[in-house]
């Protein structure tokens, strides 16, 4: 009798066990399961690799495939993922800068691709050509995440209702069914939801448009747990390219709080809703060994040489000894009294936050120690610069001949975001029917956003002025 | 634990008793169970063993997402015949064909209640005669010459918004017809509303086709309703024309790997079938691949019907050359060009399908079939239009891709000296001009479809080559066409 109670519960123990673990199995495959997402080629890691962005942040894959047909008036115009600017290849699942990775289940992360690539066109009617490390002038990382946050607070954001789409799309496994119903879907919603809440600060402030974003306050106000203050660092996203031009100690973003590449990674990775364990450390060395050499792309139009010529004196003269690789000042910070430009970027950043970096808050325990605080902005070679308009650091200028202007010549009004390009004032197109109908109408007289200063080149004569930027075409 | 008490008898017994009335309870909740799954199978499609049969009438899984009850699909013209021009669904240029209960293009597929979907044959079958007084022969895989698919979708959303689709209404017009059993009727109450909201929704997403000019019989904007819905754009500000002919879809193998659609804007064929079909109302979850591969399969080498009236073969003779000197080079299997786009610039045909088609959208479709290894992945912006090959080409009139120009000889002819103005929709054929008859502007109370060259999308202009032949040389090259 013993015996056999005894037997009974050993065999109930195996049983429990049995199912425990197959239970355990199907719980740490279907949520935890890391699959290795690597791509041969560095530019497709750049495109479409993970940055560690998944495990937190990432969005159930399906729930990313149907929200732009369920909620298309939450974007701003028929296209998709493509009305906010994000580039997207023909043949590829996904837009460039949104990756797929599985970890138990596929999720849909963002990396550096979707900020820091643009495309150009020389006419309305041309195919987009594809620049990668390119300022993503035309991605509006704002409207994405308004997006997210209008379909999440929408009463449609329920497992009924998004199931029923995913229905028309694919055949879910019940586990998965049951997953996306009790889990992934009202998880997300939740996230989203807090997201918005932790963004709500973006509200009151002047709207990042296309071509920028607040790189600091997500960080400041988040992590770093600085104090809530009212400063806006509405800011261009930078070029990547030809980082050996920019390395050694030089000012690294607008206003050089960073002197390390590697830290930038890091902490550009964090932004994008990366968390630190699934950081990976080897691709971004990989990155790195590439954007180090990468070189921008030539000038795809015409350059009259003779003039270009001419026009390489006069930037040797007025350019070069900041904007020129290894004259002194080319990649220091020159004080904001000297160069004017509008000084809400530079504020937004303080000592407090710098130090707070430094010292790892908010559990960023790496060995960063090169956050600092600065008076000025950084100047930064002109390498692929006809690529990288609008100009100043807050893209408040359209084009180099815009910018060649002294203040009050500068437009006070035009659009961004229009990729087809001006070839006449080295830029894209900002005013007319086309550029005013896709693009984001920016106002200078809006906090962060003025055009004044750098006046350097502004008293040139029309001569010297249309030689100066025929050479920088060359750049 | 313990020892049970021994049974006794009587406890024995009522237990077998209870056994047996367990037994009896699960076998006829099983006998339910079957009978309900018989009767109302989630998924149950209607098949015919013969392929031409299975094109015409079989499904490809258009039914579960999109299909129309069935009964209801039956009443809608006995209920409100004053929407369509004529009697019944072959007024809107259907084909009825002796002995069949539905159209051709209609399949029928049981879920939970029959419902009638679409499928390939709809908009490729068309008919052709000889005279005005023979009789339509059909064609599978040709263009359907005479179908107005613009119409239908008027004529479902104009009876989905009439106040008399109503349950009582509906359910009184299916009872004139047939005696539905209690479960199906109830089944059918339900229904009704629901088919006729999605009726309305898809009226609504489609409601901009009526700011463009008709697509009248034989033609359809192909990527315009795309956009809207698969993909819930806005038409608002998108004014666009993408209309343009129905192709031929027979001799599939050789088109392999050449630029597909009228716009080139695919190469792979298996993706085009599977974009056609999702325009025929399937889902990437409810497309019916078995049944859909039946018939791709069948069009790889299922051919183009031979010219069926007399051919001057000595004339034909004659435009071989003319033919393999102008024609050959872009035309021909295997010829260099054939399969690829001439830039819009040269082509100097209508450009409004070509701008429909926009590479934003071709993004987008990369998400459909998502999660298949059949995702989409082929699709492309092009510049220009794709030069197909002819087979079959007497029978794919009107020409270009418009459909902007009745007859092969008025192709010849340059663009000012083209018909402005003709009718479509009418099967006779045109032996001398080699097309459809298009100057008969009614038959038997049916009106043709007036074609104005003038209004935008509808421009005849472009594809010059061989305008310049002299009469005897256009002759020559008509008669040697009609043999391809």
């Amino acid at each position: 009798m013993k015996a056999k109670t005894r037997k009974l519960i050993l065999r109930l123990i195996v049983v429990v066990v049995i199912i425990g673990a197959a239970a355990g199995f199907v719980a740490w495959y279907k949520l935890f399961r890391q699959v290795p997402l690597h791509y041969a080629s560095v530019e497709d890691q750049f495109k479409y690799g993970s940055i560690g962005a998944e495990d937190q942040a990432g969005l159930p894959y399906w729930i990313v495939i149907v929200l732009p047909r369920m909620f298309p008036e939450y974007l701003p115009r028929p296209g998709g993922f493509s009305s906010v600017g994000l580039v997207w290849e023909e043949g590829h699942e996904l837009p460039i800068g949104l990756t797929k990775k599985t970890i138990g289940f596929d999720r849909v992360g963002i990396n550096c691709a979707f900020c820091h690539t643009a495309t150009w066109r020389a006419t309305p009617q041309d195919k987009p050509h594809i620049v990668l490390a390119a300022p993503g002038h035309q991605l509006d990382g704002q409207k994405y995440l308004r997006f997210l946050y209008a379909c999440a607070s929408d009463t449609r954001f329920n497992a009924d209702d998004i199931l029923k789409e995913i229905d028309r799309d694919t055949k879910l496994s019940w586990l998965d069914r049951m997953l996306y119903r009790y889990l992934l879907i009202p998880q997300t919603r939740t996230a989203l939801l807090k997201q918005k809440e932790e963004f709500a600060w973006t509200n009151t402030r002047p709207d990042w448009g296309p071509g920028r974003v607040d790189p600091f306050n997500p960080e400041k106000f988040g992590p770093l747990k600085q104090p809530m203050d009212d400063s806006v660092g509405n800011s261009d996203m930078p070029s990547l390219w030809n980082q050996k031009a920019r390395a050694n100690g030089k000012a690294l973003h607008w206003d050089g709080l960073q002197t390390s590449l590697d830290e930038v990674f890091i902490n550009s990775a964090l932004g994008d809703g990366a968390i630190r364990k699934a950081l990976p450390m080897d691709e971004f060395q990989r990155l790195k060994a590439w954007l180090i050499d990468l070189q921008p792309p030539k000038y795809p139009f015409t350059i009259d040489q003779p003039l270009a010529a001419r026009g390489s004196q006069v930037y040797a003269k007025q350019c070069a000894s900041c904007h020129e690789v290894g004259q002194e000042r080319t990649g220091t910070v020159i004080p904001i009294d000297e160069i004017k430009t509008d000084r809400h970027r530079l504020d937004e950043w303080t000592q407090g936050a710098a130090n707070a970096y430094n010292s790892g808050a908010g559990g960023y325990t790496f060995n960063t120690s090169h956050f600092r605080k600065t008076n000025g902005y950084e100047s930064s070679p002109l390498d692929g610069i006809w690529l990288r308009a609008p100009y100043l650091h807050n893209g408040s200028v359209p084009t180099l001949a815009d910018l060649l202007e002294p203040e009050v010549n500068r437009p006070k009004l035009f659009w961004r975001g229009y990729d087809v390009y001006d070839q006449s004032r080295v830029g894209f197109i900002s005013s007319g029917a086309d550029a005013e109908k896709t693009g984001f109408r920016y106002d200078t007289s809006v906090t962060g956003n003025s055009n004044q200063g750098h006046l350097w080149g502004t008293d040139l004569t029309q001569e010297d002025k249309k030689g100066l930027i025929e050479f920088l075409k060359t750049l | 634990m313990k020892d049970y008490e021994p049974l006794t008898s009587v406890e024995i017994q009522e237990r077998r008793r209870a056994r047996i009335v367990v037994i009896i309870i699960i076998v006829i909740l099983v006998a339910i169970a079957a009978y309900l799954y018989w009767a109302f199978n989630p998924n149950r499609p209607v098949d015919y063993a013969d392929i031409q049969e299975h094109f015409k009438y079989g499904s490809i899984g258009s039914e579960p997402a999109n299909g129309i009850p069935y009964w209801i699909f039956k009443v809608m013209p006995d209920m409100f015949p004053e929407k369509l021009p004529g009697k019944g669904y072959a007024s809107l240029g259907f084909i009825e064909e002796p002995g069949k209960d539905l159209p051709v293009g209609f399949s029928v597929r049981r879920v939970i209640v029959d419902r009638v979907g679409l499928n390939c044959g709809v908009c490729h079958t068309g008919t052709v005669r000889e005279n005005a007084s023979s009789q339509p022969r059909v064609i599978v895989g040709m263009p359907a010459n005479r179908l107005e698919l613009e119409n239908y979708v008027r004529f479902l959303t104009a009876c989905a918004v009439d106040p008399r689709f109503t349950v009582d209404n509906v359910m009184t017009a299916i009872a004139a017809r047939t005696h539905l059993g209690p479960i199906e009727a109830y089944i059918y109450r339900t229904a009704i509303p629901l088919t006729r909201e999605a009726l309305i929704e898809q009226g609504n997403r489609l409601s901009f086709i009526n700011n463009r000019p008709d697509w009248g019989p034989g033609r359809v904007d192909t990527f315009n309703p795309y956009k809207a819905i698969q993909f819930h754009w806005s038409m608002e500000h998108d004014d666009s024309i993408g209309t343009s002919d129905y192709p031929s879809v027979w001799n599939q193998r050789p088109r392999e790997g050449m630029q597909l659609h009228w716009d080139g804007n695919n190469t792979s064929v298996d993706e085009r079938n599977k974009s056609a079909a999702l325009g025929a109302g399937v889902t990437p979850s409810t497309i019916d691949l078995d049944r859909l591969k039946r018939i791709e399969n069948w069009l790889l080498d299922f051919k183009a019907p031979a010219y069926p009236y007399s051919i001057d073969e000595a004339l034909a003779a004659k435009g071989d050359p003319i033919y393999k000197q102008h024609c050959a080079s872009c035309h021909d299997f295997g010829a260099q060009l054939v399969g690829t786009v001439t830039p819009i610039d040269k082509i100097g045909t209508d450009p409004h399908r070509l701008d429909s088609y926009t590479y934003t959208l071709a993004v987008n479709q990369n998400m459909m079939y998502a999660g298949y290894p059949w995702r989409f992945s082929h699709f492309r912006k092009t510049d220009g239009y794709a030069n197909m090959p002819l087979d079959g080409i007497w029978l794919r009139a009107p020409y270009l891709h418009n459909g902007s120009v009745p007859t092969l000889r008025d192709l010849l002819e340059p663009s000012e000296k083209r018909p402005q103005e003709f009718y479509r929709g009418y099967d006779v054929f045109d032996q001398k001009n080699v097309g459809f008859v298009s100057n008969i502007a009614a038959e038997g109370g049916h009106q043709f479809f007036r074609y104005d060259t003038t209004l935008p999308g509808n421009s005849n202009r472009g594809h010059v080559y061989g305008t310049t032949l002299s009469p005897e040389e256009k002759d020559a090259v008509l008669e040697y066409m009609k043999k391809l």
